[in-house]
């Protein structure tokens, strides 16, 4: 144990360096895929036919295959016909695009179970139905996503590792480097798992922080 | 000329899709049978039980699968002698354990207490009434939410790659190197062999929950 | 004695609940319990199951002591009907009733069906023996979960306010029932405010306050000649309809 402790604080340094490239692929990500996500929210609710059948197949899909797949489809395949990303752009769109599919079932879920009476009320007052959507059923949609948006952003915090395989030099990367220059895959697979564990936990915290700051009596 | 290599190839292709389904038989099965155990013990198992299932799930919640992958492969393999596919499906089942007994647990949580007490005060044990009365009635109430768990499996066993298990997305990527190109038409079939499978998946899931329902277990995805 | 009760005590936390009750039953003999609510009657029914254990006194059934040893073969002795029905949402109703033989006394499948049947003829229930319990009406669940009782052929049939989660049009069903065990000499301890069962078919009442019996005797006596005042009050309330 203590001889672990020892190699985990050696290389500690070199696998944390990782850690802004993993955050900032977790936060574009889910940037991404919070702004389609409501995009397709949208479209899923209140979009006319062709806009529902478009937005319905997009989710389909991207719920669907591996996010693996998706991301070698993006870094690989797109190279095919002129398009060509750099590993994190890639991972980075591949990520996003694959949350916001998700992101956008909670929300419509969320936006679902916002009662009826709350629309009416706000045409009522004279509303159109899209400010309708904005001042008053999005701001309650939005509280209610919370809990599993914050499991989502959670998941997908453990999803960049996926990056790796595309060769971003992120934590999961950068551990294997050093496994393959040490031999000591499993001590430092356990160092980053514990980074991970960690990781994780804060977010969660914060999260559940910002839920309760956020919340309104009654929702 | 696409076609022809597609055809050619396709023989990969569908063992590849075995082997993603046998991994995924294997996880499911053996996150099951933990992950029902783990329940059980967090819901009516002393404390002490109790804490170390939450440790548990915890943790396997809380690593990625992949670096659960690279652990199990590269690591405890240098300990104990095993092949990838036996180190997928301990680090994917072992983590579909932690996710399968949360929606277990809370499966059991909703099964109302008199059905506990009923059949106590009829004189059943614990045991018996755990096995005869609350687990046919949670897992009942389990197959919406295990759905979800199925597919998201279903889709983790691509990560497998990543430790050299000759699975579906891995054969994909021998295609491509080998008829050099064709990537987008290769990886298109495959996430269309990993649509239908999550598909028909759903279906028979679907299926199931609605031969096994009862008046009073109508709602899906419940627990 | 068939059922003896010796100073039961049990309290939650700082409130002492029952202050030592004891009482006896002969085979045969049915007596109600009565008195104002939160006075301790559903938790003495469920001290004399263990299904919450008394903090002191001893239970005695047949001349046997009930013990954390014994309990689940004491309790096929003394069957216990829920309030809100409890019956296992997942059974039919004659699976409900068949399940206790099958699985505790070691009946084969068709001799538990046949049982059950039986059971189910007698509570009036045979033409709904393949519903489900969220099928039935709230009088029909509780006349199942009576003949789910019976089907253990207990000694002693604890009821549990057995009238008061129904509907008032519902609850006659289920008194005639128990009127019809109480007449065949089942042996019978029910929490209830079921005037019309008390009069007709209960050998003694037992009217508890505060955590104590005090005051029992046979129907005619309590309802037409209480000795206490406190008595006289409670059943002034409900002989007037104003449920306490």
């Amino acid at each position: 144990m203590s001889a672990w402790f020892d190699f985990a604080i050696e290389h500690l340094p070199y696998v944390l360096l990782g850690v802004p490239t993993t955050l900032g692929l977790w936060v574009s990500a889910m940037t991404i895929g919070a702004m389609l996500g409501l995009v397709l929210a949208w479209a899923r609710i209140y979009g006319n036919r062709p806009i529902y059948v478009i937005a319905t197949i997009y989710v389909e899909i991207f719920r669907g295959t591996p996010m693996l797949v998706q991301m070698f489809f993006i870094y690989l395949g797109l190279p095919e016909i002129g398009i060509v990303f750099d590993p994190l752009t890639a991972a980075v769109i591949a990520i996003g695009l694959n949350t916001a599919a998700y992101q956008a079932e909670y929300l419509r879920g969320a936006v679902r179970s916002v009662p009826m009476g709350q629309m009416t009320a706000a045409r009522a007052l004279g509303m159109g139905k899209f400010q309708g959507f904005v001042n008053i059923i999005l701001p309650q949609a939005l509280r209610r996503v919370i809990p599993q948006w914050s499991n989502e952003a959670i998941l997908e915090l453990k999803y960049t590792s996926i990056a790796y395989a595309i060769g971003v030099t992120e934590i999961t990367a950068r551990a294997e480097k050093i496994g393959y220059e040490t031999f000591q895959f499993f001590e430092v697979f356990l160092l980053i798992a514990a980074i991970y564990v960690v990781m994780t936990s804060i977010v969660a915290q914060l999260l559940l922080l910002l839920e309760k700051k956020v919340s309104v009596p009654g929702l | 000329m696409i076609f022809e290599t597609l055809l050619s190839q396709m023989p990969y292709l569908v063992h590849g899709l075995t082997v993603a389904i046998g991994l995924l038989v294997c996880l499911l099965s053996l996150g099951l049978a933990l992950g029902l155990v783990l329940a059980i013990l967090e819901v009516y198992g002393h404390w002490t039980l109790r804490l170390v299932c939450v440790l548990f799930e915890r943790v396997f919640r809380g690593i990625p699968a992949i670096v659960l992958l690279l652990l199990f492969y590269y690591g405890v393999t240098d300990y104990i002698e095993m092949g990838s596919f036996t180190a997928a499906v301990l680090a994917l089942g072992l983590r579909s354990a932690a996710y399968q007994s949360q929606i277990f647990r809370g499966a059991f949580l909703s099964v109302p207490n008199g059905q506990m007490m009923a059949a106590r005060a009829m004189g059943m044990n614990k045991l018996q009434a755990i096995r005869d009365i609350i687990i046919p009635q949670a897992l009942r109430m389990s197959i919406g939410p295990w759905t979800n768990e199925f597919s998201s499996e279903l889709k983790a066993t691509s990560l497998a790659y990543v430790i050299g298990v000759v699975e579906l997305t891995r054969q994909a990527k021998y295609i491509i190197s080998n008829t050099q190109g064709n990537i987008l038409v290769v990886f298109g079939v495959v996430a269309l062999m990993y649509f239908v499978v999550n598909r028909a998946g759903n279906w028979a899931l679907y299926r199931l929950e609605n031969r096994l329902s009862l008046p009073g277990f109508e709602h899906r995805g419940d627990a | 004695m068939l059922l003896r009760v010796e100073n039961i005590h049990k309290s939650y936390g700082a409130a002492e609940i029952l202050k030592g009750v004891s009482f006896d039953m002969a085979p045969g003999q049915s007596k109600v319990i009565m008195g104002p609510s939160g006075t301790g009657k559903s938790t003495l029914l469920r001290c004399i199951n263990h299904l919450t254990p008394p903090d002191k006194g001893r239970i005695f059934v047949d001349g046997e002591e009930l013990t954390a040893k014994n309990l689940n073969t004491m309790r096929q002795k003394v069957a216990f009907v829920f309030q809100d029905f409890n019956l296992f949402t997942h059974l039919r109703t004659v699976e409900n009733v068949a399940i206790g033989p099958r699985k505790l006394r070691g009946f084969g499948k068709k001799a538990a069906l046949d049982l059950a049947y039986k059971e189910l003829e007698r509570v009036g229930l045979s033409d709904r023996a393949d519903a489900y319990p969220a099928e039935l009406s709230g009088g029909q669940q509780q006349r199942a979960s009576i003949a789910r009782a019976l089907a253990m052929e207990p000694k002693l049939i604890l009821f549990d306010e057995p009238t008061s989660a129904l509907d008032p049009e519902l609850t006659g069903e289920v008194v005639s029932v128990m009127n019809k065990l109480a007449s065949e000499g089942m042996t019978m301890l029910v929490v209830s405010h079921e005037i019309g069962f008390a009069r007709k078919a209960a050998d003694e009442i037992i009217f508890m306050e505060g955590g104590k019996i005090i005051e029992q005797g046979p129907p005619s006596q309590i309802f037409n000649a209480p000795q206490q005042d406190r008595t006289r009050a409670f059943l002034n309330v409900i002989e007037h309809g104003d449920d306490a």
